[in-house]
């Protein structure tokens, strides 16, 4: 609680960031940052200095090669989420803009055209109908009988138009084939046009510009404008949310620590199920016992929208009551101790939700309240302090106390942000050391307000400014409250660095650090060290699964040594230097060798954003071990990657750590683990997911009905493919190859007879794995050479046919030295029998 | 093609760095040092334009390195830290600072003051604003060294002159070193920021010459230069000079009533407290009433004996006087909604009692004030102190028994 005696110097400025530059790939390298003298005795011999970063630190060893999943995966398939490559524009084009700065590209009609394939009856429905008969997809020349059912339908204006106005009061038959389209030729070209993608010189056919120039005003239902603009705004809603998420900022994992400081049974609550709707409370210890789980339903009745928080029905208990089924994607999870019990919020995007769960084991955790937001929440933290209160903030601005007995109240409503502008609906708050007072945070700062009354009584912590020496553009990312270290001490994460506040220093972080992560740390966890330890911090990124520990101390100065203001704390302190956990993609080079493209699915699973993160701290004796929990954004695991470690027993004396070898095998109860996870992992999801109902296709307006029409006898190949397409069918199968199934034994060839049709020495090149070459030489220029060949296997195929009866036997092997013959066009092969060549 | 070479070249270049900040971040310094030697023959091609330059690279990794390699040594990290200062101007005085920081910490005093006088002469063109920056902490921290030399002198000159020894030349020694440092250290401390290390000893130097009106000076600028940052300590400085000093206690009160504005939870405002229970003053003793009550708002007091027992003495005193009961109640009006969870349920009952009797005893008797003897808190203390038989569990019961009408009073 004590402030520490003396602080590091540093500057303070005020205003807008000065400093320019982005992320700087190593600026958290090689910097003591300032120093601080150590020993206030004012009657020693020398002074010492401790620095601010790069002191001693306990030395963590990872304890096994890679993560090692904790639970079986999850059996619900998951989804892969959008990737950059799927709305990104790939083409002709793209490095033009590159070149050019654009920024990024995106697709926007290649995603029209999905849409336009994927929803035909939304998009064409009603106008597809009554145009039907406009449009002929027959692939025979256009005939017309007349009947008055084909000219019924009047030409369209635009179709009108077409038709030339200089055509003579003609036949019906003439007029019913001048507003006729003969779509299987425009077919025909886009499919060309289809084969020629990656063709840089694809010109737009004419045809089709002049039907698209036709049809764009009315062919669609919705118009092409309004859908257009629809779009392309859900295309940047999901390049922004690609290129930054902030919806599981929190983390949707939380550790809740056993009662009795000997158990070793704690609980993991993380969201599983198929849409990650379902919250688990799972006993967990480090034997990782698992328990029975039931669903429980989560009726929410429709309430009228009167204010942007109402409360909702509780979720009532059936069953097994560690898991709840929730109508909504869990965003976060939130949990912290109040006298003796948990209190876990949880955070989906329209819908909050509190459960106790009590420190006995066994107990059941029960719902206490659910709110629902007519604005998506970005925030919900649960109060250290009081039990039963949380914070909730939405997108709107607005931030609330919320208090289990005695309802919301709402301390703030500004849909601007706190100290320059900026976009970002994002809002955070936390708790902090005064029970009455709460953080608010958007992307410009921090600050601090207290409950009583918002409106007077707030103070500035935090500034994205000179104030803090931050970075132009630097942002908010995470706030977190460190009350379990340091009451009165947060950690707040950006972009580029992070920082540990002092309330009762405001504005001036007490440490700073350039982080290097790849992308903005979303998740953050603190696990507090004893006295004389250093406190842990881990920080998670989401979408590059980055881990990273850091240590910090500022702990009380041994009282022995120093005269003067004896026994003070000292500043805050990085100590050792950060350290890289294992992600979950890790563990990837340590599963059972897969199929390539089975390690493709596995390299996309295993490398989804991750969606939170959490820790234990275990103790064993002199062995401390820390269990590092990562949970993905597919729902997998936890997995439980490494970081279970033991620091040497005096963190003081610890010596450097002999270095790690360069790739540790994993122990072999990770690999028994690995293997059971895989073998989860092919049953649960191995199959893709069976589409509810089959696309269907009306064969009638594909083909003409002469194309339809059944032969008069059937022939005995026909009767074979109803057989297959039958059993197929009932199988519910799928047919392979159409040719006939393979002999048991393979017939002898014959040779043909006199000149040989392409289609069967064709077939025969395949047959010997040889088409292609067989279709180049088919192709090539020596003509006349091909037909010399061709007139000297003639010659050989009669004289084989003489011994025919003979060489039965041998004639599998005689055709393909006659196809060796054959493929070597200019030469014949000296294995050939046949005289030599004559011209 | 060029583009192509230049194209895949970066791309190695940035699977180097990234091998390298793989290796450091798993404590593998060998591998990274190997890694390193690789990436410095790259940039020898490099002449790409980028924020962060090579150089600046080349010194942040290489000092990580140095400083946790295990064949490291001072003289090798010596050596390294020269040639980066000649490869970058632009960084030549940060590179310095960081040396005299590795150079202090490692207990090589004598070598960080060469070190920083050396830098000090440092010209190249015109300054930037950071360099100017960078230059006044270079002679902030020559000034600091300057001070424990001082220090150092006045020490031998004081064991000295108690033996009745004067030396001249350790005198004047002395003196030459006050004037360097007060020279640096004064500078700096006009700058608005955080210089709690070079007030103290700017301040030390004055008080030793007798200047007291100089170094009060410099600590009310210190804490109450609106430019300077809301910095505690700056308070604390100010009020332990006017201590020191034997003020009068109105502004040794004034000090410490702005201490309270700004940080509520400071670690003095029980001696403030106490100070002010002592008055004889209603004004001042209504005063520690409140800063106590706000003392206890805070989670890091939860379970502070001593503010407890402060709190108990006063709550005590205004009962048995029953005078300005009124103080007790618009203290508890805003926090009557939220105190009883926060410190007085059954759950801090039972943990007070098992880890801390002295603490239960005296939150059970504001308890039993604030919340009547029915309270949870105080029935279960009172309850378990008398089964243990303590005394005075039992005349708390007593008192707080004898004296429930206040509880009435205050939450009436």
């Amino acid at each position: 609680m004590e402030f520490p005696a003396a602080l590091f110097p540093s500057y303070f400025g005020a205003g807008p960031p000065q400093e320019e530059g982005g992320p700087a790939p190593v600026a958290g390298w090689g910097e003591h940052g300032q120093v601080l003298e150590a020993g206030l005795g004012r009657r020693q011999a020398e002074t010492t200095f401790v620095p601010r970063r790069g002191g001693m630190g306990e030395s963590w060893e990872p304890a096994d090669a890679a993560a090692v999943p904790l639970l079986p995966p999850n059996a619900s398939c998951w989804v892969p989420s959008v990737a950059p490559q799927d709305i990104l524009y790939r083409g002709v084009l793209r490095r033009k803009l590159q070149a050019g700065k654009y920024g990024a590209a995106l697709d926007f009609t290649k995603q029209l055209s999905h849409f336009f394939v994927d929803h035909p009856e939304d998009v064409f429905g009603s106008l597809g109908q009554l145009l039907h008969q406009n449009f002929y997809l027959g692939n025979s020349k256009l005939r017309v009988s007349v009947r008055p059912a084909v000219t019924m339908p009047s030409p369209t204006p635009p179709l009108a138009a077409a038709i030339p106005s200089l055509c003579p009061l003609s036949s019906l038959q003439r007029q019913a084939r001048d507003c006729t389209i003969r779509m299987t030729a425009l077919r025909e070209v886009i499919d060309r046009l289809e084969a020629r993608r990656s063709c840089p010189r694809q010109h737009l056919v004419p045809r089709l510009r002049w039907f698209s120039h036709l049809s764009r005003d009315w062919l669609f239902e919705v118009p092409l404008g309004l859908l257009a603009d629809c779009v392309h705004e859900d295309l940047l809603l999901q390049w922004a949310s690609l290129l930054f998420d902030d919806s599981p900022t929190g983390g949707a994992l939380a550790w809740l620590p056993p009662k009795d400081v000997g158990a070793r049974t704690g609980r993991l609550v993380y969201p599983g199920g198929q849409a990650m709707n379902h919250l688990c409370i799972l006993p967990c210890g480090v034997s990782l016992g698992r328990e029975g789980r039931g669903h429980v339903a989560l009726p929410l009745a429709d309430t009228p929208d009167f204010q942007d928080v109402v409360l909702e029905e509780l979720p009532c208990a059936q069953g097994s009551p560690a898991q709840f089924e929730l109508n909504g994607r869990i965003r976060q999870v939130a949990a912290a101790r109040v006298d003796g019990e948990d209190f876990v919020g949880v955070r989906s995007d329209y819908h909050c939700g509190v459960w106790s769960v009590s420190g006995r084991t066994g107990a059941t955790p029960t719902p206490l309240q659910v709110i629902r937001t007519s604005v998506p929440a970005s925030c919900l933290t649960v109060s250290p302090h009081l039990p039963g209160e949380l914070a909730v903030c939405t997108q709107s601005g607005a931030i609330y106390l919320w208090n289990v007995e005695t309802g919301l109240q709402r301390l703030r409503h500004d849909p601007q942000t706190m100290f320059f502008r900026d976009d970002s609906p994002w809002r955070w708050s936390d708790f902090t050391a005064h029970p009455r007072v709460l953080s608010c945070a958007d992307r410009t700062g921090l600050q601090c307000l207290d409950t009583r009354a918002p409106e007077r009584c707030h103070f500035d912590l935090f500034k994205v400014g000179e104030e803090a020496g931050c970075q132009q553009g630097e942002r908010v990312v995470l706030p977190m409250y460190m009350g379990r270290a340091y009451s009165s001490q947060h950690l707040v994460t950006t972009q580029f660095s992070v920082y540990v506040l002092d309330e009762r220093l405001p504005l001036v972080p007490v440490l700073k650090w350039a982080h290097m992560m790849k992308a903005p740390p979303l998740f953050a966890h603190l696990t507090p060290g004893g006295p004389g330890r250093s406190h842990k911090v881990l920080l998670g990124t989401s979408r590059t699964q980055e881990l990273l520990l850091l240590q910090y101390r500022g702990e009380k100065r041994g009282s022995g040594v120093s005269v003067g203001l004896g026994g003070s704390r000292s500043a805050c302190q990085l100590a050792g230097p950060p350290q890289k956990l294992h992600s979950i993609a890790s563990c990837l080079q340590h599963l059972p060798a897969q199929l390539p493209h089975r390690h493709c699915l596995l390299q996309q699973r295993l490398g989804a954003p991750a969606a939170g993160l959490a820790a234990a701290l275990q103790e064993d004796g002199l062995r401390e071990s820390l269990l590092v929990f990562q949970l993905s954004e597919a729902g997998d695991c936890p997995p439980e990657p490494c970081a279970s470690s033991q620091p040497s027993p005096a963190p003081q004396e610890a010596k450097r750590p002999e270095e790690p070898c360069a790739s540790p095998q994993p122990s072999p109860a990770a690999a028994l683990r690995y293997r059971r996870w895989m073998k989860a992992l092919s049953k649960g999801c191995g199959d893709p997911p069976q589409r509810t109902r089959p696309r269907t296709f009306g064969q009638k307006r594909l083909f003409t009905r002469k194309e339809l029409e059944e032969p008069s006898a059937p022939s005995t190949l026909h009767g074979q493919a109803r057989q297959r397409l039958r059993q197929a069918m009932q199988d519910g199968g799928r047919i392979q190859r159409w040719d006939p199934p393979p002999p048991a034994l393979p017939q002898p060839l014959e040779p043909a007879v006199g000149d040989t049709d392409p289609l069967s020495t064709r077939l025969t090149a395949s047959w010997g794995w040889d088409w292609e070459r067989w279709w180049e030489e088919r192709t090539s220029f020596n003509m006349a050479q091909r037909q010399q060949a061709l007139r000297e296997r003639r010659r050989r195929q009669k004289r084989a046919r003489g011994r025919h009866s003979l060489s039965a036997s041998f004639t599998s092997s005689i055709t393909y030295q006659s196809e060796l013959s054959e493929l070597s066009d200019a030469a014949p092969p000296p294995l050939s029998p046949g005289p030599p060549r004559e011209v | 093609s060029s583009h192509e070479y230049k194209l895949n070249f970066k791309k190695s270049k940035e699977m180097c760095l990234s091998y390298i900040q793989d290796a450091m971040l798993q404590k593998q310094w060998k591998k990274a040092a190997e890694f390193l030697t690789f990436y410095i023959e790259s940039l020898e091609k490099d002449f790409s334009t980028e924020y962060v330059s090579p150089s600046e690279m080349i010194w942040r990794i290489g000092t990580e390195i140095l400083c946790h390699h295990s064949r490291s040594s001072m003289k090798e990290f010596n050596s390294f830290t020269e040639q980066m200062k000649s490869l970058g101007v632009k960084r030549y005085l940060k590179v310095c600072l960081e040396h005299t920081f590795h150079l202090l910490c490692n207990g090589l005093i004598d070598e960080a003051y060469q070190n920083l006088s050396l830098s000090e002469s440092w010209r190249f063109g015109e300054q930037t604003v950071i360099q100017d920056k960078e230059m006044k902490l270079i002679k902030a921290y020559k000034g600091l060294l300057d001070y424990y030399n001082w220090s150092k002198q006045k020490n031998i000159l004081l064991e000295h002159g108690q033996d009745g020894f004067e030396d001249l030349s350790v005198e004047q020694e002395m003196h030459s070193y006050f004037r360097k440092a007060a020279v640096n250290l004064k500078e700096i401390i006009k700058i608005p920021g955080v210089w709690d290390l070079f007030v103290k000893c700017y301040v030390d130097l004055l008080e030793f010459y007798g200047d007291h009106n100089e170094a009060r000076q410099v600590l009310n600028e210190y804490a109450y230069n609106s430019k300077f940052p809301a910095n505690p300590n700056a308070h604390v400085y100010l009020y332990q000079f006017l201590k020191r000093h034997g003020e009068s206690k109105k502004s040794l009160v004034s000090a410490l009533k702005i201490l309270h504005e700004v940080v509520p939870s400071h670690e003095l405002m029980i001696d403030f407290n106490i100070m002010l229970q002592k008055s004889k003053k209603r004004k001042r003793r209504r005063l520690g009433l409140e800063v106590i009550f706000a003392v206890l708002d805070y989670a890091g007091w939860k379970e502070n004996v001593k503010a407890w027992s402060c709190l108990a003495k006063q709550v005590k005193q205004i009962v048995i006087s029953e005078k300005h009961l009124d103080w007790i109640q618009q203290e508890w009006n805003s926090r009557k909604d939220w105190w009883p969870a926060f410190h007085f349920s059954r759950y801090s009952a039972k943990r007070n009692w098992q880890e801390n009797e002295s603490l239960s005893y005296e939150k059970a008797l504001v308890a039993g004030i604030l919340l009547g003897k029915g309270c949870k808190y105080f029935k279960y203390v009172s309850h378990q102190g008398c089964k243990a038989q303590v005394k005075r569990f039992r005349i708390l019961k007593k008192f707080v028994n004898k004296h429930n009408p206040v509880y009435l009073r205050i939450s009436g």
